[in-house]
């Protein structure tokens, strides 16, 4: 869905995604890569360090107010930790931030978290063009609600 | 879901920082141009608390870390305390990468500190009208302290600190001769000039170098001090604190200085809205200007035809 209409809604402000671990995960590599080829896409790219708490996340998002959160995780605490984010999130009534995963899922959990909202949930190995318009599908999805032309 | 400007201009005066946020990305989207604008309508008299604070130099020298640094200590004197930091991004691609969070980040998440960072996109206007926006609603918002990060170069930057009523120059060892340069291009501007990286080699000779230029600059009655820091122990700020708050207090004596700076929030508001109706201009509005077809078979030049639409455009009366 990387559309001429969703190159008209981020013409003047580009898609703003916040890359996040938000657990004890060391595996930085594939941030790197991340950051780096939304960038290249023409997205405005936040990363929020190591070992951020779900609430460290939430904040950034808000304050930023950014139209992707991006969580990754490979160290298999995904269930738990993402849903927590999810959660915080309901809680406080955002519903114009849109969460997308990534990183090591084995594919029967990936039902799951989509159920919360958590799509994508992509691998190794996933081509970075299949990413980059999953997420720009998904901002197209919260900055028309942040405008109000949802 | 989006509320109306009035709530969102409501909770901005309430401190709330959703509505502050979601303001700011407003201001930000030409998609959201009206809206935007009846927020800053609607907030603008509860604006001109705020002491703002522009703290700029090239890239490397260590601002964000600075200004980590500084709203730490400033909150802990009781002063509510937000950032906004300009990162630049690629002219090729749009994109950039909002890196001046993670410097501060610590500081961000322990004191509960409101930053937000903005990239310099598209037209250069463009930045600074949505950073002045930006600014605008912190301050309605009640912030004390709002410190704005730059990097100094550049048109769209020089607008932005031309908001600030305090700018802080901030270099650093190991610039090499390009210190030179710098230095020539920023020193009308600074009111407080800092050294950061004091822990470095060649701190002294750079911070000599600096109060030797100041001493041959004549100065008005404000007397540019040169602070030194080293950030990674924390050294210095308490002075640094002392000027921009002695630099706050002379600026805000210097009516002028208002005016000055009315001014130019209005000329930048009447460029936007020159800017607004000249891209609305189309091949087939410009057949509206007479004479089209003759003017392209005489090859009358684009200057003569340019003066002749901006008397229509800007003074319709003519
Ligand atoms: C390199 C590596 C390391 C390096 C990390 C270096 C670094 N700074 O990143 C080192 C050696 C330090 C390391 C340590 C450990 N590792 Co390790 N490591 C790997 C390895 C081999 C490759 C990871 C990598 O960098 N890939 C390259 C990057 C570019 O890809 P990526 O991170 O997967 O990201 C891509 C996609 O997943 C996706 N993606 C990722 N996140 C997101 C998010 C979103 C929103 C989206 C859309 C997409 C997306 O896009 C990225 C780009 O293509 C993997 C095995 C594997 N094949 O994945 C194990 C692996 C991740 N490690 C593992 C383990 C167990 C560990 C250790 C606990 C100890 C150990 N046994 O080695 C420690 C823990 C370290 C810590 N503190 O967290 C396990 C995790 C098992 C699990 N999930 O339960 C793995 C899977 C190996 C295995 N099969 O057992 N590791
Ligand atoms: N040695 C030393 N390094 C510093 C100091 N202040 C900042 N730095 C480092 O300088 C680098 C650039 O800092 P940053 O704040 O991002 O600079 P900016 O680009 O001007 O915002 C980082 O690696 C900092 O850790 C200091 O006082 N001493
Ligand atoms: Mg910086």
């Amino acid at each position: 869905m990387v559309d001429g209409k969703s190159q008209s809604l981020f013409k003047d402000k580009p898609i703003k995604v916040l890359l996040a671990k938000p657990g004890i995960d060391g595996h930085d590599r594939g941030m790197f890569v991340l950051a780096k080829a939304f960038r290249d896409a023409g997205m405005d790219v936040l990363y929020a360090g190591l070992l951020p708490t779900p609430e460290e996340v939430i904040d950034t998002a808000v304050n930023e107010d950014v139209d992707v959160i991006a969580l990754s995780l490979l160290n298999g605490a995904h269930l738990v930790v993402f849903r927590k984010v999810a959660d915080l999130m309901k809680k406080k009534g955002i519903d114009d931030i849109a969460i997308v995963g990534g990183g090591t899922i084995p594919d029967s959990d990936k039902p799951k978290l989509e159920k919360i909202g958590i799509t994508g949930n992509y691998g190794p190995g996933t081509p970075l063009k299949t990413i980059i318009d999953h997420i720009t599908e998904r901002a197209a999805e919260a900055r028309s609600r942040k405008l109000g032309i949802a | 879901m989006m509320k109306k400007a009035d709530d969102i201009a409501n909770g901005i005066r309430a401190g709330d920082l959703r509505s502050i946020s979601r303001a700011i990305t407003l201001v930000e989207d030409l998609n959201s141009l009206t809206i935007g604008r009846e927020i800053i309508k609607n907030i603008y008299a509860g604006t001109g608390k705020a002491g703002i604070v522009g703290i700029t130099g090239p890239p490397g020298v260590g601002k964000s870390t600075i200004i980590g640094n500084l709203s730490s200590k400033l909150k802990a004197k009781g002063k509510k305390v937000a950032i906004i930091a300009v990162d630049a991004s690629s002219p090729f691609t749009n994109g950039s990468f909002l890196g001046n969070r993670i410097r501060m980040q610590g500081n961000l998440y322990r004191d509960g500190i409101y930053m937000r960072s903005l990239s310099s996109r598209g037209s250069s206007g463009g930045l600074s009208r949505s950073t002045w926006d930006a600014v605008r609603i912190l301050d309605a918002a009640g912030f004390d302290r709002i410190i704005v990060e730059t990097v100094g170069a550049g048109q769209a930057d020089l607008d932005i600190l031309g908001m600030a009523h305090t700018i802080a120059v901030v270099l650093a060892p190991g610039l090499g001769d390009g210190i030179q340069a710098i230095k020539a291009g920023l020193m009308e501007i600074a009111n407080v000039f800092i050294i950061n990286k004091m822990d470095r080699d060649g701190a002294f000779i750079a911070m000599k170098d600096i109060e030797d230029s100041l001493a041959l600059t004549p100065q008005n009655e404000w007397k540019i001090p040169v602070i030194g820091l080293d950030s990674m122990k924390m050294e210095g700020y308490d002075d640094l604190i002392a000027a921009l708050e002695a630099h706050l207090s002379f600026a805000a004596k210097d009516k002028g200085n208002e005016k000055s700076r009315f001014f130019h929030e209005v000329k930048a508001a009447l460029l936007m809205e020159a800017e607004s109706r000249i891209n609305s201009l189309t091949v087939s509005s410009m057949s509206g200007i007479t004479d089209l077809d003759r003017k392209i078979r005489d090859k009358v030049n684009p200057y003569t035809v340019a003066e002749e639409i901006s008397r229509s455009v800007l003074d319709p009366s003519s």
